[in-house]
């Protein structure tokens, strides 16, 4: 039966990703001070975690690819095909963050008549943008070198590993970065 | 070589930027309810909750029925049964992950002191919007799913960052919309 199937195969994964949400939500409890201190600061924070699951998991995938294409393996890791795919996951978070800075700048002003400054905001997006992109590009490579080694196929375990981990790095990241930006401490 | 960052970069932009922009509207949605979402913590810890797991659904949802269409037992039939049941096994497992998830962000909070609400009511507030999400987010997957095999695309590829987007915009969508009717 499909129900009991599903239940059996999916329902521990789910949890599993719900005690990563609770995770990620408690650090934005954290939060609710710089949230008070920074006007605009909430408006970004769907959209950074949006962009670093976009960009990790895609970037995931393709290291993925190049397995299954024979370009990279445990012993030929990093060459060229992996550098230009680190390159292009960063300059991406770069040009993606300072778009949601922009955006979340303008629909402030726009929608809500509080006017944020939009150098901390633009400057907070892309840090926590970078920030988060080294720490999970870090993490995605030392996922795909152990699983290499294993002999698994990399498409099975980076999307839900990203997935899960993804998340809370990114919601430290935007918490850091908005503390040492905004939250008074230079 | 067949990896080149230009490349790279410029593939993904048009997306990302599309994601981006609906995003930015889930934060909006975020800051009009800021007061809100300040005063009770709770729903603050609970928002990444149901947008991860509306999302994973969704996805699961739209990877089995790429399978599906790509060996042939699920048709490109909005009748379909085999379709059916899979969006109503998603909706039953979608409520008993939600409501163990609210069980357990509930007690979390009790712990850290963090709320003052009736724990009834957070359960119905956060069971309504997920079973709710759940039934949108599938149905924007299987649309995306019959809309991309129909078009000779690849559903593997289109279904889970149109439905993590969409998900995410809706679940916070639903969440106020039931906190206002359920009431805190």
């Amino acid at each position: 039966m499909l129900v009991k199937e599903m239940i059996k195969q999916s329902l521990p994964l789910l949890i599993f990703c719900g005690i990563g949400g609770i995770i990620a939500g408690s650090t934005l409890t954290l939060m609710i001070n710089l949230f008070n201190t920074i006007p605009g600061l909430i408006i970004v924070i769907p959209a950074i975690i949006a962009m670093r699951g976009n960009i990790s998991t895609a970037f995931g995938s393709r290291l993925g690819s190049a397995y299954h294409l024979g370009i990279i393996n445990a012993e030929n890791l990093w060459n060229e095909e992996l550098k230009q795919n680190i390159i292009g996951s960063i300059i991406l978070s770069f040009l993606v963050s300072i778009i949601i800075g922009i955006l979340a700048y303008v629909t402030t002003l726009v929608f809500f008549n509080i006017r944020p400054n939009p150098f901390i905001i633009i400057s907070i997006v892309i840090l926590a943008g970078l920030l988060s992109a080294f720490i999970l590009i870090f993490l995605t490579i030392i996922i795909i070198y152990l699983v290499f080694r294993r002999g698994y196929d990399p498409d099975n375990i980076t999307g839900p590993a990203l997935a899960t981990f993804g998340d809370i790095v990114t919601m430290f990241c935007i918490f850091i970065s908005a503390l040492l930006i905004g939250g008074g401490i230079f | 070589m067949i990896y080149d960052w230009k490349k790279i970069v410029r593939f993904s932009m048009p997306l990302l930027t599309i994601c981006i922009i609906i995003e930015i509207f889930a934060g909006n949605i975020l800051q009009n309810s800021e007061d809100q979402l300040l005063l009770f913590p709770i729903f603050l810890i609970s928002i990444p909750v149901i947008n991860g797991v509306g999302g994973n659904i969704g996805s699961v949802l739209g990877a089995r029925l790429a399978s599906g269409l790509h060996v042939g037992n699920i048709n490109l039939d909005i009748k379909d049964k085999k379709m059916h049941e899979n969006l109503i096994t998603s909706l039953f497992i979608g409520f008993i992950t939600y409501l163990i998830l609210a069980i357990i962000i509930y007690l979390i909070s009790t712990f850290s002191s963090l709320i003052v609400i009736n724990p009834m009511k957070f359960i119905t507030i956060i069971l309504c919007t997920g079973v709710l999400l759940v039934f949108a987010v599938s149905i924007f997957s299987i649309l995306t799913a019959f809309w991309s095999f129909k078009k000779g695309l690849d559903p593997d590829d289109m279904v889970a960052p149109v439905v993590t987007t969409v998900g995410d915009t809706l679940g916070i969508l639903f969440l106020f919309m039931f906190i206002g009717v359920v009431g805190i």
